[in-house]
This record gives structure tokens, C-alpha cells and sequence, in this order.
């Protein structure tokens, strides 16, 4: 089963596979220790959420850190 | 005086971004020197060989906490109603904070706010409890459907972002202080100079926010300081009362008692 993080094809080695395994297996160590947020599909995923999010095919997943801006 | 943002008291007039700056030290110096307590800030997806989002953030964070100030996330980048509420609720996870700079943009080519799209997003956003900013053009009747739907904030451009050019169009933002006087107004985008900044605060405006023209200037740190002293002189005019243009001339010099007045007629 494959899924978009960040826009990069990415292959899910356990599917069916949930938010919160696919983030612990798929992001960096340090990514991992950093602030961040997550959208499946453009829809806000609250922390409290990834656990019980279960990835679809095709999914596409956004993880989004803090970053300068105007 | 202090401005105050959704019942937030700050006391500093100019509100400041994060970005652009030659580094994050300097970034961080200029913000100190601005006197700035809100500082505004972005989500992105982050490239995980490069870790300067993450340097950055910690310099954010700790500018912020010296200042006692404020976060201010935006939503920039963000083409649709869709986005951008997805994208303010990120951020509040984040950051901790209803505050959200509400953006979106409708066209590449100037980045100007699409009021549609704007219109809606501010409406779901209030409706979820947050404290919505929004950047948008100086078109009054736009700026008056977002004070109806209840934007405390209302955050008209000066003119495209990130062209220096100045308040392109000072009667519109005139009459949109004077037809919604109850607003707080805060002039975004477009600043070049500190006179400007001056000139808005002039005209009644509740605050600045600005990014490019400090962090672009050959001395942030300096520019920073330039801004603030400008607010600073704007505000006290406005508050003065500036004195009404006059057609014709007046001697300032009472002209009772001058020597040699009107000899030449003798």
C-alpha cells in the first residue's frame, strides 16, 4: 500500500497501518522530537487522533513545522 | 498606549515577521530592537536533510519569550477557504494560540487576497473560536463584511506584499477608518519605509505589521529601530491632532509692529 508524506510516494511496509505507526516509522528522529502538525487528505488530524486514524490507500499526509514567516 | 489585540494588551504598535532576515541572529536582534511583541510565523513542510526550520523556530521561540510577546501564525500560501482552515487549526495545535493571520491569496501575480474564499474561511474560523486577523485589500466594503462577521481585527494591505511601495492608496484606507471606527485596523504588507508607517498611524491606524522592509534593509537591526521611533511619531500626531490643510498662505509671524511694514508706500 502506497501513501504521499509530504508529497513523496511512500510504501507502507505494514499495511493496514495507523496515523501514529505510519509517523513513527516514516519521519526522521529528529523530525520526530520537533513541533509538528498533520493533515490526512487537506483535513487537520489532531494529535489526540493518530492513533485511531487508519491510512488508505493513496492517502496523502502532510507534516507541517514551525518556519519563519510575514 | 497599548494596542490591544481580541483583548490582548500589547505595548508595542508594530507587529513584526520572522523571515527574510541575512540570519536568525540578526533575525532575532532586529526583533528585539523593534520593540515588537507579536511576531508572526508559518507552517511548512520541512525537507528533513535541512534542519533550519527547526534552528529558526528555537530562535522565534526564544525572541517571543524575551519580549514577553506573542505568536502569530499565518496561513500564507493558502489558495482556498479549505486550506487555510486546515491550516489554522495546525497551527493552533502548535502554537497554542487562536490567534491566526488569515491569508488567502487569489492571485500569483500581485498575491492578492481573495475576499471570496477570505470571506468564508473567516467565517468558519470564528465559528471554531479563533481570534481571526485578516489580511486583505483596502476595499471597504470587504473589510466591513469581516468586522460583520465579527473580526475584531481587520488587516488591510498598504499594497502587494513584498513591494516596498507604500500606502498605493491612502484614501481608501482613510475612509476605511473612518467608516469602521470601532476596529482595531492594523496596516499589512506593502510598507517600504518608516514614513510609511508613520503616515498610517497618521491617519488613525491602530498598528503595523511589516516584515520585508526591515529584514531587506542593509541594517535590520537599524530599520527596526527607525520603524519603531516612526510609530511612535505617528501615533502621537494622530493623537495630537494634525492641523487642517489650508489653501492659501498664513504668516506665522504675527505681522503687527514688523519693521519697515508697508513703508515702501510712502
Amino acid at each position: 500500500m502506497n501513501i504521499y508524506l509530504n508529497g513523496q510516494l511512500t510504501k507502507l511496509a505494514e499495511p493496514p497501518m495507523t496515523l501514529e505507526h505510519a509517523l513513527a516509522l516514516y519521519l526522521t528522529e529528529n523530525d520526530q522530537q520537533q513541533s509538528f502538525a498533520v493533515a490526512v487528505n487537506s483535513d487537520f488530524v489532531a494529535k489526540a487522533q493518530y492513533a485511531h486514524t487508519q491510512l488508505q490507500e493513496g492517502d496523502s499526509v502532510d507534516v507541517l513545522f514551525p518556519i519563519q514567516g510575514g | 498606549m497599548s494596542l490591544t489585540i481580541y483583548g490582548t494588551s500589547v505595548n508595542s504598535r508594530l507587529l513584526i515577521g520572522s523571515a527574510l532576515y541575512p540570519s536568525p541572529e540578526i533575525m532575532k536582534q532586529a526583533i528585539l530592537a523593534s520593540g515588537a511583541q507579536v511576531v508572526t510565523l508559518s507552517l511548512k513542510r520541512q525537507n528533513p536533510a535541512q534542519q533550519a526550520g527547526a534552528k529558526i523556530w528555537q530562535y522565534i521561540q526564544e525572541v517571543v519569550n524575551q519580549q514577553q510577546g506573542y505568536l502569530l501564525p499565518n496561513t500564507a500560501g493558502c489558495k482556498s477557504a479549505k486550506e487555510a482552515v486546515t491550516l489554522a487549526k495546525m497551527s493552533r495545535e502548535i502554537f497554542q494560540t487562536n490567534w491566526i493571520k488569515l491569508e488567502v491569496i487569489g492571485d500569483d501575480y500581485n498575491l492578492q487576497p481573495d475576499p471570496i474564499e477570505l470571506l468564508s474561511a473567516t467565517e468558519q474560523l470564528l465559528a471554531d473560536g479563533f481570534n481571526v486577523l485578516p489580511y486583505c485589500t483596502d476595499d471597504l466594503v470587504l473589510c466591513q463584511r469581516l468586522y460583520d462577521l465579527g473580526c475584531q481585527v481587520i488587516m488591510p494591505w498598504a499594497s502587494p506584499i513584498g513591494t516596498g511601495k507604500g500606502l498605493i492608496n491612502p484614501y481608501n484606507l482613510e475612509t476605511i477608518r473612518l467608516r469602521l471606527p470601532e476596529a482595531t485596523l492594523i496596516l499589512d504588507a506593502g510598507i517600504g519605509k518608516p514614513s510609511d508607517a508613520c503616515l498610517a498611524m497618521e491617519m488613525g491606524y491602530d498598528a503595523v505589521l511589516l516584515n520585508s522592509a526591515i529584514a531587506l534593509a542593509d541594517s535590520p537591526v537599524v530599520m527596526a529601530k527607525a520603524f519603531a521611533l516612526a510609530l511612535q511619531a505617528g501615533e502621537q500626531a494622530y493623537v495630537g491632532g494634525i492641523m487642517e490643510q489650508r489653501q492659501t498662505a498664513h504668516p506665522s509671524t504675527p505681522t503687527l509692529d514688523t519693521p519697515f511694514w508697508h513703508q515702501s508706500r510712502g
